[in-house]
């Protein structure tokens, strides 16, 4: 650690950092756009000029290191002069189209120009005319005139993706941000530039005009698209979702996300989500209330363990569910001594940065709560032989995972064989028109609790979009369940089943929600 | 329970024969200044020239002075389009929140307008805090307080209904808004 004099304030910093983020860890804000936390040092906006004292000239803190004794000043008048002129220049050209640009509310320009800026421009001179909505990939387009060249999205795809699409072009007052006619902007990472961007150069055309920035609800959650656990912010407004933006969390994804993941979120407002649950009635559903639906569920999982016995039911559970939903589950696999339980798990392309093959947020939190490997149990195509040839009674099946995995005559034709088919989905399809009573879940988005990632870390969720009135959430249907089926009394706390499964698996032991906070932890091992 | 009697002193002036009198005098005077005005107005509205201040609304309408704050309304230039980009600061001005705005792109060289721009004009309470907060002057308070409906839905107020010509505005509202914000020129 160095002693540094900070606008006559002593602080200590690390002793092998720079300025700038020693600056900006001791909480002293110094204005900069192309210095980010996870990129290299480029050293091109000047925006971060600070007065050292023994230098003869300002320098540039992103790129200055720190020493011993240095004294910093921040705010005299040489710095707020030489902010102020770097503000001008790079107005110069900038087109202040604020009003239709979608980075407008969450623009350094605007906010420093507010800061530092002058308020009136002194050219004359018509701005520099450049390429606008240029379509550089399919996630992504650029506005070269607003573009301050700062080249944060150029070192991301240099050295984050290291696929090198984006590059400035020309020199002097000529540069230009553009994308080779033959290399689109196309890697799986693309749209973090638009997030990167500290202007409105670079925009998703998933969020291409459509909403202002400042509608907007943040809430902090995990990406449920891998096992990865990104941290993200869930932005919605209207009880819709608008974007998933990442979140920072440097023990799981820096501060990106891949596009796949950033692009799934419309299901969760989806308006044909199946909202009331349906009991059949000779061929077709009908709606039906809710205890009449949990009664029906109860009524049939203990007729038939009573009938032919537990080995007569199986369960499917869904990897995405949260941790305190699977530990209703694994009470419930207890009280009706289910031999028959397990976790379909879609796979896909995975690559050594972010995206992982295991395309469900909380597989390892069902294995880690034993759902997995039941005891005695078997994998699901083994439970959907089981079904097939007549040996099952009463099927629960949670989620549509398991359509996915295996060619539609086998699953069909399993569900087929079942007298009782108990689904539980977010949409009627496609395992609808096979259920005996369909139960409405509810979407990552619209619930809270915790998701264990791929590397054994727990993250919570947040309940960002509201449910309609009277949904109760999936922990909340299995609590009413064990209520008619077990003795005692339940009901569905997310921190108290947190808790719970702390006092029960060892793993968890010590951990709550408060613990946890925004970051996560990661289970003992 | 026993009675208890009050006797009232009349004064005298309202006795008969004389209060009679007296009264009639002040129902012919009161007639006497009644049909003065009858006849007078007659005659001013025969020749063009009514000495009365009613004003027969609604074929009869005083012009308002310019800072008169009406209904909001949209801007529509000359080319028949809105000149409202969908910006949404009028949206988020709006202390009532009855300003709904969905955006959309278009080809044109002005990239994006309001694909819906609805106003509940039964939440609207005339303060004009949109028209400040444009940027492009493109929705201005008018002279327009005709926003009664038969029904909550017919309160609603969408971007057809909202459009008016630039034309109809550019003397009155425009020169009221530019010298009141201060600003030289039209953006």
């Amino acid at each position: 650690m160095v002693k540094i004099t900070v606008d006559g304030r002593e602080i200590e910093v690390a002793n092998d950092t720079m300025l700038l983020p020693a600056l900006i860890e001791a909480g002293i804000h110094v204005p900069h756009y192309c210095w980010h936390p996870k990129l290299s040092i480029d050293g091109s906006c000047r925006m971060c000029q600070v007065e050292v004292e023994g230098s003869p000239k300002l320098v540039i803190a992103c790129n200055t290191p720190v020493r011993e004794g240095m004294v910093v000043r921040t705010d005299s008048p040489r710095v707020i002069n030489a902010r102020r002129g770097v503000m001008e220049l790079l107005l110069v050209n900038h087109p202040i189209d604020c009003p239709i640009c979608d980075k407008a509310g969450e623009c350094l320009l605007q906010d420093y120009s507010y800061n530092f800026g002058t308020r009136k421009s002194r050219t004359d001179e018509p701005r520099r005319k450049l390429e606008k909505r240029k379509d550089i990939g399919p996630r992504m387009i650029l506005d070269q005139e607003r573009c301050i060249l700062c080249r944060r999205c150029v070192r991301f795809c240099r050295e984050i993706t290291k696929t090198n699409e984006l590059a400035v072009f020309n020199m002097g007052d000529r540069s230009v941000l553009d994308v080779l006619p033959d290399a689109p902007l196309a890697n799986d990472y693309s749209m973090n530039t638009a997030d990167i961007c500290p202007v409105g150069a670079l925009e998703t055309k998933d969020f291409h005009h459509k909403l202002r920035v400042w509608f907007l609800k943040k809430t902090p959650s995990v990406c449920p698209s891998c096992s990865n656990g990104c941290n993200i912010t869930i932005q919605h407004y209207r009880n819709q979702i608008w974007r998933l933006m990442p979140r920072r969390n440097d023990a799981v994804n820096d501060t990106w996300m891949c596009d796949q993941g950033r692009l799934q979120y419309a299901f969760a407002h989806d308006a044909n989500r199946l909202r009331l649950p349906m009991v059949r009635r000779g061929n077709t559903l009908e709606p039906c209330g809710w205890d009449a639906a949990v009664k029906h569920v109860s009524d049939a999982l203990r007729a038939t363990a009573k009938k032919g016995g537990a080995e007569r039911i199986a369960l499917l559970a869904s990897a995405h569910f949260t941790n305190e939903e699977l530990y209703l589950l694994t009470q419930l696999v207890k009280v009706l001594g289910l031999r028959h339980v397990a976790v379909p798990l879609v796979t896909g392309s995975g690559d050594a940065f972010l995206i992982q093959p295991e395309k469900a947020a909380n597989f390892t939190g069902a294995r880690e709560l034993g759902l997995v490997a039941h005891d005695g149990g078997r994998d699901f195509t083994a439970i959907l032989e089981l079904a097939r040839s007549g040996q099952l009674d009463a099927l629960y099946v949670c989620g549509s995972d398991m359509t996915k995995l295996v060619e539609p005559t086998l699953w069909q034709a399993a569900l087929r064989a079942v007298p009782t088919v108990i689904v539980q989905d977010l949409f009627a399809e496609p395992l609808g028109q096979f259920a005996h009573v369909l139960l409405p879940s509810l979407s990552w988005a619209e619930k809270s609790g915790t998701f264990t990632n791929r590397k054994r870390r727990v993250q919570q969720i947040q309940r960002a979009l509201e449910p309609p009135q009277g949904q109760p959430s999936d922990g909340e249907i299995f609590a009413e369940i064990l209520g008619q089926l077990a003795e005692g009394h339940w009901t569905f706390h997310p921190a108290e089943i947190f808790e719970q499964i702390g006092k029960e698996f060892p793993a968890f032991a010590g951990l709550s929600l408060a613990s946890l906070g925004l970051l996560g932890a990661e289970l003992a091992p | 329970m026993a009675t208890r009697t009050v006797t009232v002193q009349r004064p005298a002036a309202m006795d008969a024969p004389r209060g009679v009198v007296r009264s009639g005098v002040a129902v012919l005077k009161g007639m006497w200044i009644a049909s003065r005005h009858f006849w007078r107005n007659l005659w001013g509205f025969m020749r063009g020239k009514p000495t009365v201040f009613t004003v027969q609304y609604p074929e009869e309408r005083l012009p308002q002075p310019p800072a008169f704050r009406g209904m909001p309304v949209l801007v529509q230039m000359d080319n028949g389009k809105e000149r409202c980009v969908a910006c949404g600061l009028c949206e988020w001005a709006c202390p009532t929140d009855c300003i709904t705005i969905y955006p959309a792109e278009t080809a044109d060289e002005i990239e994006r307008f309001p694909q819906v721009f609805d106003i509940d004009m039964s939440r609207c309470m005339f303060c004009g805090l949109c028209e400040e907060a444009c940027p492009e002057e493109a929705i201005v308070m008018s002279h327009n307080v005709e926003i009664a409906a038969f029904s909550r839905r017919g309160t609603v107020w969408h971007k057809e209904d909202l459009l008016v010509p630039v034309r109809e505005l550019e003397r009155t509202r425009f020169r009221h808004i530019r010298k009141t914000y201060e600003r030289s020129t039209e953006p």
